[in-house]
């Protein structure tokens, strides 16, 4: 356990990191270890481009803003300079900004190339989806290391599982974070939890809850459960819609519940992790 | 939809997230069911007591 220091642990770190952080590798490379941050910002580019070969401009369509020829001048020339809102994808700045550098056109010819549905536009946005939440995770990993740089001095101890790596495995697998934290039965109970409410989703909408191409803003809330995504991405989103099930909308908002209730998994596993070095105070009884 | 396929899919949802939301106070699975079932019971409270200012203002502002 970490000794009290001078700065109150329950400090964040400041704006600074929390901007390089949207470069991956970067706050790595400050930390002086070149070697994750090369893999970092290689791995988080290879998953964009991934996807990217699968969807080119088609990410455009998703953006939460969308920069068309009668929206803002200032978002036109965001977009041009690599800057469409796109999430989670915004995350991973660097290859966003690239991609919508090489190919945004906000022309009429362009928008129609965005609404042109792609072979594979379900895994190809599943892809550049992931590098935004790799990035995070890889932001959230170099978080730690400065924290226990600041607070934690030469004798804190190793947690039992990185908190960005506990974080990230329950990204993909609800629970399996807090089994590598040492809480095995609440995260299998928590990780069950959000798996019932994501197959309801996907039951009550026979498969269709989960699509990007045509839910994108629900989508961002629905890939914070990165395993239901991919697993829809993969099986129930190419299915062919014969007609709107009853209880479409019914689905779609499960498969988002589900997806935020995730977030509060991921949330959990980073500080189950992280107060293994870092345990929150006793709180005192006022004495008589 | 009918009211019961409403609560069939309401409560449990319900209980389902109080599990997560319950589960970053506690440490094992069983002390959080036991707190989710406590959170679901109190939330239902609160749930009726919406539906029931809601069918009021409804009926002050609408009518029957």
């Amino acid at each position: 356990m970490a000794t009290g220091t001078s700065t109150n642990p329950m400090r964040g770190l400041g704006w600074g990191p929390f901007l390089l952080g949207f470069v991956p590798g970067l706050l790595q490379f400050q930390l002086g270890q070149k070697k994750r941050a090369a893999v970092a910002f290689a791995s988080c580019f290879v998953l964009f481009f991934a996807g990217w070969i699968l969807i080119h401009e088609r990410l455009f369509y998703w953006a939460l803003l969308t920069p068309d020829e009668t929206g803002s001048e200032v978002l036109r020339i965001a977009a041009h300079f690599g800057l469409p809102l796109t999430l989670p994808e915004i995350l991973n700045l660097p290859a966003n900004a690239l991609g919508a550098i090489v190919c945004f056109d906000g022309s009429a010819l362009g928008e129609r190339l965005w609404r042109m549905p792609r072979a594979f536009d379900h895994l190809g946005g599943f892809l550049t989806g992931a590098s935004g939440m790799l990035a995070a995770f890889w932001s959230a990993a170099a978080h730690w290391e400065l924290r226990l740089l600041r607070d934690g001095g030469e004798t804190a101890p190793k947690p039992p599982c990185n908190p960005a790596l506990c974080a990230g495995m329950s990204w993909l697998v609800p629970g399996l974070g807090h089994a590598r934290a040492g809480q095995k039965d609440k995260g299998m109970l928590m990780g069950v939890a959000v798996a019932i409410v994501f197959a309801l989703g996907l039951a009550f909408s026979h498969g269709h809850a989960v699509d990007r191409a045509t839910y994108s803003v629900w989508w961002i809330g629905q890939n914070l459960f990165g395993g239901g995504s991919l697993f829809a991405a993969l099986v129930t989103g190419p299915l062919r819609m014969e007609g709107a099930p009853p209880n479409l909308d019914l689905g779609v908002v499960l498969c988002t519940v589900a997806g935020l209730m995730n977030l509060v998994v991921m949330v959990d596993a980073y500080t189950v992790a992280e107060r293994s070095v870092f345990p929150l105070k006793q709180r005192q009884e006022p004495v008589a | 939809m009918s009211l019961l396929f409403r609560l069939v899919v309401y409560v449990p949802v319900l209980f389902l997230i109080a599990i997560v939301v319950v589960g970053q106070h506690h440490t094992t699975a069983r002390d959080t069911l036991r707190a989710a079932v406590a959170r679901t019971g109190r939330w239902l409270l609160w749930s009726l007591v919406l539906v029931v200012t809601m069918l009021v203002l409804e009926l002050l502002f609408i009518g029957w």
